[in-house]
C-alpha cells in the first residue's frame, strides 16, 4: 500500500514539475526531459568519484547516480566518455544579476539623517530592508564569466553599504529570473564600508564597527515595538539567516569575528581578501568559516628603480605568496569556500585556482571549497553542492579534470537544461585517424589545445593543418606546397558507427579536383600527453611578524637577561644609580643590585650605558586603521580605537627604535566627546588584541576649543560652534546618561541598549577616564566645573598649553597634564603657549607628561623631555619621569610599568648616552622582557629587507621581460595621524 | 607687590634691560675672553679670546696680550661661543598663526611668481622671531611658498626695526617647486598633471630665458624680468624637490639647458640615491628636516637622521633647516640628532652656520667666527646642539648685545610669581 502511494506521489510530482505562473504564447511545449549521461568520471562529492558512471536526469532531478548500467528506454543517451563531471561550483560572494543602483549621485547631499524617505533606518548605510532578489535579473555578460569558471550557482547581493540586505541564491544558467532563483533570501550581507550612503556617520572604520554593534542591539530591541522601523524589523525577522560579512583584509576579518562573538553568533561567514596566510593562526582561532578570493596580483612593473622603491616589501611578498594562500588556509583548518570575486573573468579564475593547487592546495580541498562547503554554509546542501539521487542536477561537465592545465567546462547542467559553455564537439574527435583516399598521405592526427583543434597530415612528409568547425562539420586546411601558396581543404562529418569513430567527406585537391575521403579512428591520443603540467616550484611562504619590513620571521620571545653595570634611572626614591645590574625574567624585573648572577641569563654588558624604563606616550595616534576621528557627531562615545588597531604600522617599529614601549592610542579632537582609547604596548608582530594592555582601565577622548567648534572650516552647521555650546553638549550628555541609568534600573528589559550613553555613564561612575584635548584656560576651568557637578574628576588634560595659567586649579582638581614641550603658534588658541608650561605645572605638583601626538616626534620624546631642562630648569630625574613614570600614572598603569623596580614589567631601554641628551640613542628596547628592537637585530633586518626586495624585484623584472603583463604599483604608506586630522 | 605686578603689562618686565632692544651700531670694542669658540668651519678653539670692533670680528686668538684700550672685557670662561645660527627655508616673519588666514603672507595666487618678494613682507614685529633669537637663531631666510615658482626669498636678522633694517641679503634666490613625478598608472590624472606642470615649467624657462637674453626687451614682463639674475647665476634657483627622479629631471631640464643657473635642491629626501650625480654637478642641498619619518617603510628608521652625513661624506654641500615658522627654533637640535647618528659635531654646526652662508653666497660676511666677518655671535651655557645644555645667555648682532627675552619669558615670570614658584 505504502509503495503504491509513493508511486502515485511520484507520478503527480512528475506531472507538476513543469508548472509555471507565466503564460506561454501558443501550445505548450512539454518535453520528455530524461537524459542519461554515460561513461563519464563523476565526482559526486569531494571524497567520492565514480569512473564510468551513469547519471539519469529526469525533470531536472538526478534519479540515478552510480556505475554504468543499461540505460532505460526513453532517456536521451549522451556519451560523456573521457569527461569529468562535478557538482556545479557555488560562489557565495557575487553580484551576479543584481541591478541595484544607488540613487545618491542624484541627491548629492550630506547630513545627519538618511536621504531615503520613509520609515527606514536613520542611517542609510543600514539597508536591511533591501532584498537582492527584487533587483535580480540574469545578465548575459556576467553569466558567461561564471559559467566558464564552473559556477552554476551564485549567492548574489547588493554590493553597497554596511548592511546590504538579504542575498539571493540563483543558478547562473537560467535566463528567466523566476527559474533562476533558488532561494529568495539566503543570507544577510554586511561590510564595514558605508558605500554610497550620504549620511556623514560613520566616516571612520571604528564608526562602522559602532554602527554595526548598535544596529544588532537595536534589532533585538525593536521587537518591543517602541518605534516602527522597516529596516530594523527586516533585520529582526532575518536574524536566523547566516550573516555574510565582507571584510577587506585579515585584520578586518578578525574585527568582524569580534562582533560575531559579542552577539554569540555562530552563523557568520566572513569574506577575506586573500591575505589570510599572513595570520592563519588567529583566523583559525576565530572558528568562523570564510570565503576567500583568488585575486592574485600581477607582477609589478619595477624595472625603473625609482618605481621599485615605491613598492613595499609587504606588496612584493604578497605577490609571491598569494597563490599559496589557500594551501595555508587549508593547512590551518579554516573552513573556507572560494569566490571568483576580484578575478578578471572565468578564465583568470580557473588559472588562479590551478595556481593555488600547484602551490599545495589539495584537489579535494579545492573541490570541497567550491561545492560542498558553500552549500552547507548557507543551508542549501539539499539542493546543490553534491551529486546525489533526489537532488536537482546542477552539474558541470569538463573535458578533463578541472584543476589540470587548460581543462575547460564544456557544459553546465541546470536542472533539465544543459548550457554549452565552450566550443564543444558532440564527439571527441581527437586522435589518430587512418586516411583512406587518393591523397598521398596515410594518417591524420587531430589534437586539442585549449579551445583549438589542430591537425597534422602524415605521409612521406608531415603537414600542419588548421581545423575549423561549422554546423557540426569540420574543415581541415593545409598547404601542400608553400611556395606555390596552394590551399587544400577537406570537409568532414564525424559519425560514430559500431563503436568506431569515422569521418567522411570531400577534399579539394590541387588543380581544383575533389576527392572523397574517409577517416577511421585508430587510437585515442596518449592520456599522459594531455595531462602534462608545467612543473612549478612550490613556494613556501616565509611569514613575517608583522608582515611588513622589519617584521621578524619568528615571533621574538621573552628572555632572561642581566644588564651589567648600567647607570640605572630607577624613577623611584633610589634615583639615578651608577654601576648597577638589573635582572629580568619571564617578562618581569626580578632584581636590581650589584654583581647579580644567573646561570641561565643572557648577559648584556651595560657598562657606561644607561638603563631606563621605556618611554610611554600618553597621546599617540599610532597604528590606527582608517580614520582617527569620527567627526560626524558632537558625541561619539560609542566608537573605540580598540576596534581599529593596525598592528602592522611601520611606525610602531620606529617608536621602538626611539625607546618607546607603550602608548595611549587616542581618538582625534574633532568633537567634544570622541571615542574610547586603546592602551597598548608596542608588541611588534603581535595581533591587535595582543597589543592591548590587559586589565587596563578604560579611557576616552574629550576635546575643547577650536577643533570641536570647527574653526578650521566646514559648513559651520554642527553644534557646537562656540565654547559656550561645548559646555552645553556636556551638560546634556551627562544628564542623558543619568536618565539612561535610571531607565535601565526601572525598565531593564524594554530599555534600548545605547552604546553612546553607556560609555558616558561609565565616566560618571568612574569606570572610564577622560583625556581631554584642551588649550585655553577658560575651557580647562569649565570642564573641571562640569566634572564636579556630576561628581567625577577629569583624569588628564592633554595638550593643555595654557595649563600654566590655571595650574593651581588643576592641582586642586587633581587632574594630570600631558603637554607638548614647545609647540605653539599653529592656531589662535595656542598663541599664549610657552615652553615653560610643563615645568610650571610640574613645579605646582601636577602630574605632568610630555606627549607626541605625532609618530615622528613620538620617537624622540626623550629630546622633548630634555627641553624641560632647557626651558624650565627641571632636574634630569624630573624631566625623565615626564615621559615614563608620569604618563604611566595618568594611564593608571604605574603598577605595571614606568619605573625600574622588582616585580614590574621588564619594559626597558638601554641607551648609549644620558637618555636626555640629544646624542642618546637606544641600543635595546625590551617590552615585557622581549627584545623588540636592538641595533644589532636592526642591522640584520635591514640586510634581510634589502635582500628580499631585491630577490622579488629581480623575479618581476624577468617576468616582464618574458612578456608577462605587469601592473604599476605604489604601495600605500601607513597613515601618520594627528588629533587635528579630519578623519 | 604681587597685585601691582599683575596689573603691569608683561612687556614692561624686560624693558628694564640694559642693552638695546634692536640692532644698533657697535659703540665699544668688546673682548670675549675664555670660553670654547666653535668657529663654524669645523674647528674649535678653546680658552681663546675674540675681539669685536665696529661690528666685525677683529681678532680670535689664544694669546691675549695687545689689548685695545677702552675695550669692554666679557668673561666667557666655561661657555660655548658660536656664530649666529642661520635658519634657511622657513616662513618666520611671513606667517604668524598657521590656522588664521589673515596672518599668512607667503602664498601668492598663480603658478609662476618669481617676481613676488618676501623682502617687503617680512614682519619684524612677529611674535615668532624672538623665540628663534632666544635659541641663537640670528638669521632667517623668508621663503615664499606655493605655485610652481613661489617667489624670491631674502635673508634677514631675526631682530630689527623694520624689514629694511633687518635685511641681510635682499633677493637671494627664486624658489621653484618641482612637479611631483611619482604618479602612477593608477592615478592617470596625477601623471597628466605632473606632465602638464613639467611642460609649463619648460615653456616658462624657455620664454624667460629668451627675454632675459635681451638687455632691453621690447615687451614688459615682471615675471620674466625677475628671472634675469637667476639666469645670470647671480642668485640661486632653489628647486624644492624630494624624489630622486624629480632631481634627475630638474638636472636634465634646468641644469643642462641653462648651465649658468646656480641650482640648490631643497628637501631632497631621496638625495641618498643619487649622491654621485649631486656631487658631480656640485649641487648644494638644503635638508628641510632631520626630524622626520622615513619616506618608505623599507628605509632604515634612522635614514633621515643620517642623510646629512651621507651627503656630506659624498662631498655634497649640506645645510640643515626646518621648514615652517615656529618650528624653526629647533634647527640646532636637528643638527644635534645628526650627530647622534654619526656626524661630527662641528660639521653639524657648520650645517647651520657656514654651509648655509656659503649656499647664500655670503660666507665672506657671515657664517663663522673668522676674522673680518660680521661679529654676530651666540654664547651658550653649554653645547648648543643638545637641548639638555643649550641655554643661550647672550647674543651679539654686529658687535652689539641684543635683548633675547620676550613674551614667552615674560609669561613664565608672571605666572611663576603668581604661584610663588622659584624662577
Amino acid at each position: 500500500m505504502r509503495q503504491c502511494f509513493l508511486i502515485i506521489f511520484f507520478f503527480w510530482a512528475n506531472l507538476n514539475f513543469a508548472q509555471q505562473t507565466f503564460p506561454t504564447n501558443g501550445p505548450s511545449n512539454h518535453q520528455l526531459q530524461r537524459f542519461a549521461l554515460a561513461h563519464a568520471t563523476v565526482w559526486t562529492d569531494p571524497e567520492h568519484v565514480i569512473t564510468d558512471a551513469l547519471l539519469l536526469i529526469e525533470n531536472g532531478k538526478l534519479v540515478y547516480v552510480g556505475a554504468f548500467k543499461n540505460v532505460p528506454a526513453g532517456y536521451t543517451l549522451i556519451d560523456q566518455k573521457g569527461r569529468v563531471v562535478y557538482p556545479a561550483f557555488i560562489d557565495l560572494c557575487s553580484d551576479y544579476g543584481v541591478k541595484w543602483e544607488s540613487k545618491n549621485s542624484l541627491r548629492n547631499t550630506h547630513g545627519f539623517y538618511s536621504a531615503k524617505r520613509g520609515a527606514f533606518h536613520w542611517n542609510e548605510a543600514i539597508r536591511a530592508e533591501e532584498k537582492a532578489a527584487a533587483y535580480f535579473s540574469p545578465d548575459e555578460k556576467q553569466k558567461a564569466a561564471y559559467l566558464t569558471a564552473g559556477f552554476g550557482i551564485t549567492l548574489s547581493a547588493i554590493q553597497d553599504g554596511i548592511c546590504r540586505g538579504s542575498s539571493v541564491l540563483v543558478n547562473t544558467g537560467s535566463s528567466i529570473p523566476q527559474e533562476a532563483i533558488l532561494t529568495e533570501e539566503a543570507t544577510m550581507n554586511w561590510s564595514f564600508n558605508k558605500g554610497s550612503s550620504t549620511v556623514d556617520y560613520p566616516n571612520s572604520a571604528m564608526g562602522s564597527v559602532a554602527l554595526i554593534r548598535q544596529t544588532f542591539y537595536d534589532a533585538k530591541w525593536i521587537k518591543t515595538e517602541q518605534e516602527s522601523n522597516i529596516s530594523l524589523t527586516s533585520l529582526a525577522k532575518n536574524q536566523y539567516f547566516p550573516v555574510l560579512f565582507e571584510a577587506e583584509n585579515k585584520w578586518a576579518v578578525l574585527r568582524a569575528a569580534k562582533i560575531a562573538n559579542e552577539f554569540a553568533a555562530k552563523n557568520w561567514i566572513i569574506k577575506g581578501n586573500g591575505d589570510e596566510y599572513q595570520r592563519s593562526k588567529e583566523l583559525a582561532a576565530m572558528g568562523l568559516p570564510m570565503v576567500i578570493p583568488v585575486n592574485f596580483p600581477k607582477p609589478y612593473d619595477v624595472e625603473d628603480p625609482f618605481d621599485a622603491n615605491r613598492v613595499s616589501l609587504a606588496d612584493l611578498m604578497h605577490w609571491e605568496y598569494a597563490p599559496s594562500n589557500l594551501a595555508s588556509v587549508n593547512a590551518a583548518k579554516i573552513p573556507f569556500s572560494i569566490t571568483m570575486k576580484g578575478c578578471e573573468d572565468g578564465q583568470a579564475f580557473l588559472k588562479n585556482i590551478r595556481l593555488a593547487v600547484q602551490q599545495g592546495l589539495p584537489v579535494t580541498a579545492a573541490l570541497k571549497a567550491l561545492t560542498e562547503t558553500p552549500a552547507k554554509l548557507i543551508g542549501a546542501a539539499a539542493i546543490c553542492g553534491s551529486i546525489r539521487e533526489g537532488m536537482p542536477a546542477y552539474l558541470i561537465v569538463c573535458d578533463k579534470p578541472i584543476f589540470e592545465k587548460e581543462a575547460r567546462v564544456l557544459v553546465h547542467w541546470n536542472g533539465s537544461h544543459h548550457i554549452p559553455v565552450n566550443f564543444e564537439t558532440d564527439l571527441p574527435v581527437t586522435g589518430v585517424f587512418e586516411l583512406q583516399s587518393e591523397l598521398p598521405y596515410q594518417q591524420i592526427q587531430l589534437t586539442q589545445q585549449g579551445n583549438k583543434l589542430t591537425g597534422k597530415l602524415i605521409g612521406a612528409d608531415t603537414l600542419e593543418m588548421t581545423v575549423s568547425r561549422e554546423a557540426g562539420t569540420y574543415q581541415l586546411s593545409w598547404m601542400p606546397n608553400k611556395k606555390a601558396a596552394l590551399h587544400c581543404t577537406m570537409r568532414l562529418a564525424f559519425v560514430q558507427q559500431n563503436n568506431l569513430l569515422q569521418a567522411s567527406g570531400l577534399a579539394t585537391w590541387t588543380e581544383g579536383r575533389t576527392l572523397p575521403v574517409l577517416l577511421k579512428h585508430l587510437e585515442q591520443p596518449l592520456a599522459k600527453e594531455l595531462l602534462k603540467q608545467d612543473s612549478v616550484a612550490l613556494i613556501v611562504p616565509q611569514i613575517r611578524f608583522p608582515f611588513v619590513e622589519f617584521g621578524s620571521t619568528k615571533m621574538p620571545e621573552s628572555e632572561e637577561v642581566i644588564f651589567k653595570g648600567a647607570t640605572v634611572w630607577t624613577n623611584t626614591s633610589n634615583g639615578i644609580i651608577g654601576n648597577h645590574d638589573v635582572h629580568i625574567k619571564s617578562g618581569k624585573i626580578i632584581a636590581i643590585g650589584k654583581n647579580l648572577t644567573s646561570a641561565t641569563a643572557k648577559i648584556i654588558d651595560a657598562k657606561g650605558l644607561h638603563l631606563t624604563n621605556g618611554i610611554i606616550d600618553e597621546h599617540s595616534h599610532l597604528a590606527i586603521y582608517r580614520g582617527v576621528n569620527e567627526c560626524t557627531q558632537a558625541i561619539t562615545a560609542e566608537v573605540r580605537i580598540g576596534d581599529v588597531i593596525q598592528p602592522e604600522d611601520i611606525n610602531i617599529y620606529r617608536q621602538l627604535a626611539g625607546g618607546v614601549i607603550g602608548a595611549q592610542l587616542l581618538h582625534g579632537s574633532c568633537n567634544p566627546v570622541g571615542g574610547q582609547s586603546a592602551l597598548v604596548k608596542l608588541r611588534w608582530g603581535q595581533s591587535a588584541e595582543e597589543m592591548k594592555i590587559k586589565g587596563a582601565d578604560g579611557f576616552i577622548k574629550f576635546a575643547l576649543g577650536e577643533n570641536v567648534k570647527q574653526s578650521g572650516g566646514g559648513p559651520g552647521l554642527r553644534y557646537p560652534q562656540t565654547r559656550m555650546g561645548v559646555e552645553q553638549i556636556y551638560m546634556d550628555a551627562f544628564n542623558r546618561a543619568l536618565l539612561y541609568e535610571a531607565e535601565l534600573k526601572n525598565n531593564p528589559t524594554a530599555c534600548r541598549k545605547d552604546l553612546e550613553l553607556e560609555s558616558l555613564l561609565e565616566i560618571i561612575r568612574k569606570k572610564r577616564f577622560i583625556s581631554c584635548h584642551s588649550y585655553v584656560q577658560s575651557e580647562i576651568n569649565m570642564l573641571m566645573h562640569v566634572a564636579n557637578q556630576f561628581g567625577f574628576k577629569v583624569n588628564t588634560f592633554t595638550h593643555i598649553l595654557e595649563g600654566y595659567k590655571v595650574a593651581d586649579k588643576m592641582k586642586a582638581h587633581g587632574v594630570a597634564a600631558s603637554t607638548f614641550a614647545d609647540w605653539w603658534a599653529y592656531k589662535y588658541e595656542v598663541m599664549d603657549a610657552i615652553p615653560y608650561n610643563g615645568a610650571i605645572l610640574n613645579d605646582m605638583g601636577v602630574v605632568t607628561a610630555i606627549n607626541s601626538d605625532d609618530a615622528e616626534m613620538g620617537r624622540r620624546l626623550n629630546q622633548e623631555a630634555a627641553k624641560m631642562i632647557k626651558y624650565g630648569n627641571l632636574s634630569e630625574e624630573a624631566a625623565w619621569k615626564m615621559v615614563t613614570l608620569n604618563p604611566a600614572k595618568m594611564l593608571h598603569i604605574d603598577h605595571l610599568t614606568g619605573s625600574i623596580e622588582s616585580g614590574k614589567d621588564a619594559d626597558l631601554v638601554v641607551w648609549n648616552n644620558n637618555p636626555l641628551s640629544i646624542y642618546a640613542k637606544p641600543l635595546y628596547t625590551f617590552v615585557d622582557g622581549i627584545c623588540y628592537f636592538s641595533v644589532a637585530s636592526d642591522l640584520k633586518l635591514r640586510a634581510e629587507v634589502q635582500q628580499e626586495r631585491n630577490r622579488i624585484v629581480q623575479k618581476m623584472i624577468a617576468l616582464k621581460q618574458q612578456g608577462v603583463k605587469t601592473q604599476k604599483q605604489i604601495s600605500i604608506q601607513d597613515e601618520n595621524y594627528h588629533c587635528e586630522d579630519e578623519n | 607687590m604681587k597685585t601691582k605686578l599683575n596689573n603691569l603689562p608683561y612687556l614692561c618686565l624686560f624693558i628694564l634691560a640694559s642693552f638695546p632692544l634692536f640692532i644698533a651700531a657697535q659703540e665699544q670694542p668688546t673682548y670675549l675672553v675664555g670660553g670654547t669658540f666653535h668657529i663654524g668651519n669645523g674647528e674649535v678653539v678653546s680658552d681663546a679670546h675674540l675681539l669685536m670692533m665696529d661690528g666685525k670680528i677683529l681678532e680670535l686668538s689664544t694669546r691675549f696680550d695687545n689689548q685695545i684700550k677702552n675695550a669692554k672685557i666679557v668673561d666667557v670662561k666655561g661657555k660655548h661661543i658660536y656664530p649666529g645660527i642661520i635658519a634657511l627655508n622657513n616662513i618666520m616673519g611671513l606667517n604668524e598663526i598657521d590656522a588664521v588666514r589673515a596672518t599668512r603672507d607667503y602664498y601668492e595666487v598663480g603658478a609662476f611668481n618669481p617676481n613676488v618678494r618676501s623682502a617687503i613682507a617680512y614682519n619684524t614685529d612677529s611674535k615668532i622671531l624672538p623665540t628663534a633669537l632666544f635659541n641663537g637663531i640670528v638669521y632667517t631666510q623668508a621663503v615664499p611658498q606655493g605655485g610652481q615658482i613661489s617667489g624670491s626669498s631674502s635673508l634677514f636678522y631675526t631682530k630689527g626695526w623694520n624689514w629694511e633694517d633687518a635685511m641681510v641679503l635682499e633677493d637671494d634666490g627664486v624658489h621653484l617647486n618641482y612637479p611631483d613625478l611619482s604618479a602612477s598608472n593608477d592615478a592617470p590624472d596625477l601623471a597628466n598633471n605632473a606632465q602638464k606642470q613639467v611642460d609649463a615649467l619648460v615653456l616658462f624657462l624657455q620664454e624667460a630665458n629668451q627675454f632675459c637674453a635681451l638687455a632691453k626687451p621690447p615687451v614688459f614682463n615682471l615675471r620674466f624680468e625677475a628671472m634675469r639674475k637667476v639666469f645670470a647665476g647671480k642668485t640661486n634657483l632653489y628647486v624644492h624637490v624630494g624624489s630622486a627622479k624629480g632631481m634627475l629631471s630638474a638636472l636634465a631640464l634646468i641644469k643642462d639647458k641653462y648651465p649658468t643657473i646656480k641650482l640648490v635642491f631643497v628637501g631632497a629626501e631621496e638625495a641618498y640615491q643619487i649622491t654621485s650625480t649631486l656631487s658631480l654637478y656640485r649641487i648644494p642641498v638644503v635638508l628641510t628636516a632631520i626630524h622626520r619619518l622615513p619616506m618608505y617603510s623599507h628605509e632604515a628608521y634612522d635614514l633621515p637622521y643620517q642623510l646629512a652625513s651621507i651627503l656630506l661624506d659624498s662631498g655634497i654641500q649640506v645645510a640643515i633647516a626646518q621648514a615652517g615658522s615656529w618650528e624653526s627654533r629647533n634647527i640646532m637640535f636637528h643638527a644635534g640628532t645628526a650627530v647622534a647618528y654619526g656626524m661630527d659635531k662641528e660639521k653639524a654646526l657648520s650645517c647651520i652656520t657656514l654651509q648655509p652662508a656659503k649656499i647664500l653666497g655670503i660666507a665672506n660676511r657671515i657664517g663663522s667666527l673668522e676674522i673680518g666677518k660680521e661679529a654676530t655671535i651666540v654664547i651658550s651655557e653649554g653645547d648648543i646642539l643638545d637641548m639638555k645644555s643649550s641655554k643661550i645667555s647672550t647674543v651679539y648682532i654686529k658687535g652689539e648685545q641684543v635683548e633675547i627675552n620676550d613674551v614667552q619669558q615674560a609669561l613664565n615670570k608672571k605666572y611663576r610669581q603668581k604661584f610663588k614658584l622659584k624662577e
